[in-house]
């Protein structure tokens, strides 16, 4: 008998079912109903995931700082864990890199289970740790090389100075670096041995915005690489310009998860139509006649819900019918802001921990 | 054991002490300013004596014979001490930096041993080991070789007579003598303890620590490494202490391959004792800050008690018996009669009890500390 965690493909909620290696089985989601096939493969090792979490579970106390959560990493993604201060998102890297002991539950890298293999995987990870410092009086270039030397595999330190963009500061003691170099610095540390899957928690928390687009470049950077990305980060942006796949965790649990689009789609209002300037009176009282959700706000603008994109069209046909007068519209999709704020009522960047 | 990585640890070490003017300032500069002055506010004249008092407790033609050709020695005045006197009260009361006491029954054995190739006798050298430099030194060779030669004359070589030597430590040696090894001490532990802190809660707190343990290097190998260095530290620091305090204020130090094996001991055992109680502390005060207060406030203390810059014998009894329970009292001792006062018995006394206090502190800290967080 073998176990296998699936994602139901209609509720996504992840259910483990058990078979025999080679068997085929018609199963059905004990959450949502669906019925589907599963396969159980001859060998265990599923060569398509980077991470496997199921049953995640750490308690400190009465906290269940993670509360039972598993999800899976494709390998060559960037995967986002995106999460307010205090979510877990820590707790879950952290025990993912064999740091912490979890409660309960299974990690698998490259389909094998780390309690037993943690040793081999060492070579293939790199990682970032929160808020990471490191020796203060070593330069840039010989800190590189202390911990490329840990490692049977090495990359080229000159190589990985070059795509970090350290070359002008590779001489510079670490502690006279700025904050974004010093983040870059943390980044490189983790490709020292050319690692398969590098782990980043918050690359680039408490750096203004000039210094965390260098970091999300060099991100960038690593999934051109072909290399799995674990990136943890509060700054819904980040997820957004990096990520192929988000999974929002809030008090210790992940309440949504999906590539950008999947989860704007499943769980957006829809997009929000700016009418700016609008000089014609009635025009909200027009708009909900016809069954849009319109509301008035200060210097005549307005704001409606769009759920689907042909109702933009039919709004654009009122106004013109009318012969609304107005400045200028603009049309904007939801965000992961939105999205938070509508699953949990709470804003992204204000809940604190 | 992989090591490639102990090696690179230890040249990253170097490289970052070397560039760390506080650690510099402690390890070197510290020890060697505090050595320039006291040792300017105690120094006193070193007067040298070649008066040599001999007691002649045989009073035999032999000897006189001995006494005689001590007396000969164009440097040495012998004077005789009566043989009602008990020799260590009178070396005590005369403030006597060395005498020689003739045993009774002396020209009896070199009689019968014309007969018995068995049979030897030992003349006693009482010496004062805190005043090596001056004359003591000088004596004991003119007493050696003046044997040698009577040895050669009666019996063409076999060693007849030989000499026991008998410390003589008095309340009286030169200040500096026992300010080095205490200086030795309370160095190897102030750079130890806060090497070890650091390693403990700086970098724990930056990561470091996290982010070596999802690297190939081991806690051993990472142990080993950074105790390589620390002893490397103690090392250089006691060369610098013992370089300064020899030029500068003539510390004479005992230099003979017993001592200086003692001397290494205690100084690797103090290395890993100081650094298990870093670890300790670095365990249960997580921040660095304040575990190096707590480091304060163990060491300082300790360098009072423990009779590291002052005789505890000036201290009041309790305060004596305090400094039996601090592990720093031991290095100081142990050192101060490996290097100074050369008498064995207390040497290895202290340095096994150091040895104790260092396995038990270490293998605490090591047990107590841990990588992985909760
Ligand atoms: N060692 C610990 N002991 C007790 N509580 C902890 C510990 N580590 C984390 N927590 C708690 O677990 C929760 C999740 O923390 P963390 O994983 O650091 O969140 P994040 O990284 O998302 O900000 C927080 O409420 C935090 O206070
Ligand atoms: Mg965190």
């Amino acid at each position: 008998m073998i176990e296998k965690d699936v994602r139901c493909p209609k509720c996504h909620e992840i259910v483990t079912f058990s078979g025999e290696p080679g068997e085929r089985l018609t199963v059905t989601c004990p959450k949502c109903g669906a019925q589907g096939k599963v396969t159980f493969k001859k060998s265990t090792i599923d060569q398509d995931y980077a991470i496997e979490v199921s049953h995640l579970k750490k308690i400190y106390g009465d906290l269940a700082a993670v509360d039972d959560i598993s999800f899976s990493v494709p390998k060559g993604e960037i995967f986002a864990f995106l999460g307010p201060n205090g979510a877990g998102k820590t707790t879950t890297v952290e025990i993912i890199e064999s740091i912490r002991e979890p409660t309960m539950g299974t990690i698998r890298i490259f389909g094998k289970d780390i309690t037993s293999s943690f040793n081999e995987v060492k070579e293939k990870i790199g990682i970032l740790p929160q808020e990471f410092q490191s020796f203060e009086k070593l330069t840039v270039k010989e800190t590189l090389v202390y911990f490329s030397k840990l490692y049977k595999k090495r990359a080229d330190i000159d190589d990985i100075i070059g795509a970090m963009d350290l070359k002008d500061n590779q001489n510079k003691l670490y502690k006279n670096l700025s904050g974004g170099l010093k983040q870059r610095v943390g980044v490189a540390i983790s490709l020292v041995n050319d690692p398969e899957i590098v782990f980043l928690d918050e690359p680039s928390t408490g750096l203004d915005p000039k210094a965390r687009r260098e970091v999300w470049e060099v991100i960038a950077n690593l999934r051109s690489k072909g290399k799995t990305v674990f990136l943890t980060t509060h700054y819904m942006e980040e997820a957004e310009y990096l990520a192929d796949h988000i999974a929002i965790i809030h008090k210790g649990k992940i309440i949504a998860e999906g590539s950008l689009e999947e989860l704007i789609n499943r769980y957006g209002k829809g997009s929000l139509l700016h009418i700016k300037g609008c000089k014609t009176g009635n025009t909200v009282e027009l708009l909900r006649e016809n069954g849009f959700n319109a509301t008035s706000k200060e210097n005549g603008n307005i704001a409606v819900t769009i759920g689907h994109k042909d109702r933009l069209l039919e709004v654009l046909s009122h106004l013109r019918h009318k012969c609304v007068d107005y400045d200028s519209i603009d049309i904007r999709r939801p965000n992961l802001e939105e999205i938070f704020l509508q699953l949990t009522g709470a804003k992204l960047s204000e809940v604190k921990a | 054991m992989n090591l490639r990585i102990i090696a690179s640890d230890f040249n990253a070490s170097l490289k970052t002490w070397k560039r760390s003017k506080g650690t510099m300032f402690w390890t070197i500069a510290f020890p060697v300013l505090l050595i320039l002055i006291f040792g300017a506010i105690f120094s006193g004249a070193d007067e040298v004596t070649y008066e040599f008092h001999v007691q002649d407790l045989d009073d035999s033609d032999w000897s006189h014979t001995f006494i005689n050709i001590l007396d000969n020695i164009s440097v040495v005045d012998i004077k005789t001490v009566s043989s009602d006197e008990n020799i260590t009260a009178f070396i005590e009361k005369e403030t006597l930096s060395v005498a020689l006491v003739i045993p009774g029954g002396f020209g009896e054995a070199i009689d019968k041993s014309f007969f018995d190739e068995e049979i030897t006798v030992n003349v006693s050298f009482h010496y004062d080991p805190s005043e090596q430099g001056s004359s003591a030194s000088i004596l004991r060779s003119i007493v050696t070789s003046s044997l040698q030669e009577f040895n050669m004359q009666l019996s063409g070589g076999r060693r007849i007579i030989g000499v026991d030597q008998i410390s003589t430590i008095t309340e009286d040696f030169d200040f500096i003598d026992f300010f080095i090894p205490g200086m030795i001490g309370f160095t190897i532990m102030t750079s130890c303890i806060y090497g070890s802190i650091e390693r403990n809660t700086k970098f724990r707190k930056d990561g470091i620590l996290r982010k070596l343990l999802t690297t190939p290097i081991t806690r051993a190998e990472w142990i080993l490494a950074k105790m390589l260095f620390m002893l490397f530290l103690s090392f250089v620091s006691t060369l610098v202490i013992l370089v300064v305090g020899t030029l500068v204020w003539g510390v004479s130090l005992h230099i003979n391959l017993f001592m200086i094996v003692f001397m290494v001991v205690i100084i690797i055992a103090t290395s890993f004792l100081f650094s298990g109680i870093g670890m300790i502390i670095g365990r249960f005060v997580k921040e660095e800050e304040t575990a190096d207060m707590a480091g304060g406030a163990i060491t300082f203390p300790m360098m009072f008690l423990a009779g590291t810059f002052f005789s505890l014998d000036m201290m009041p009894e309790f305060m004596q018996s305090i400094a039996r329970i601090l592990p720093l009292y031991y290095v100081n001792e142990g050192l101060r009669n490996a290097m100074i006062y050369t008498n064995i018995d207390k040497t290895i006394f202290n340095t096994a009890i150091v040895l104790i206090f260092a396995a038990i502190f270490f293998l605490v800290g090591v047990f107590v500390t841990k990588w992985k967080e909760d």
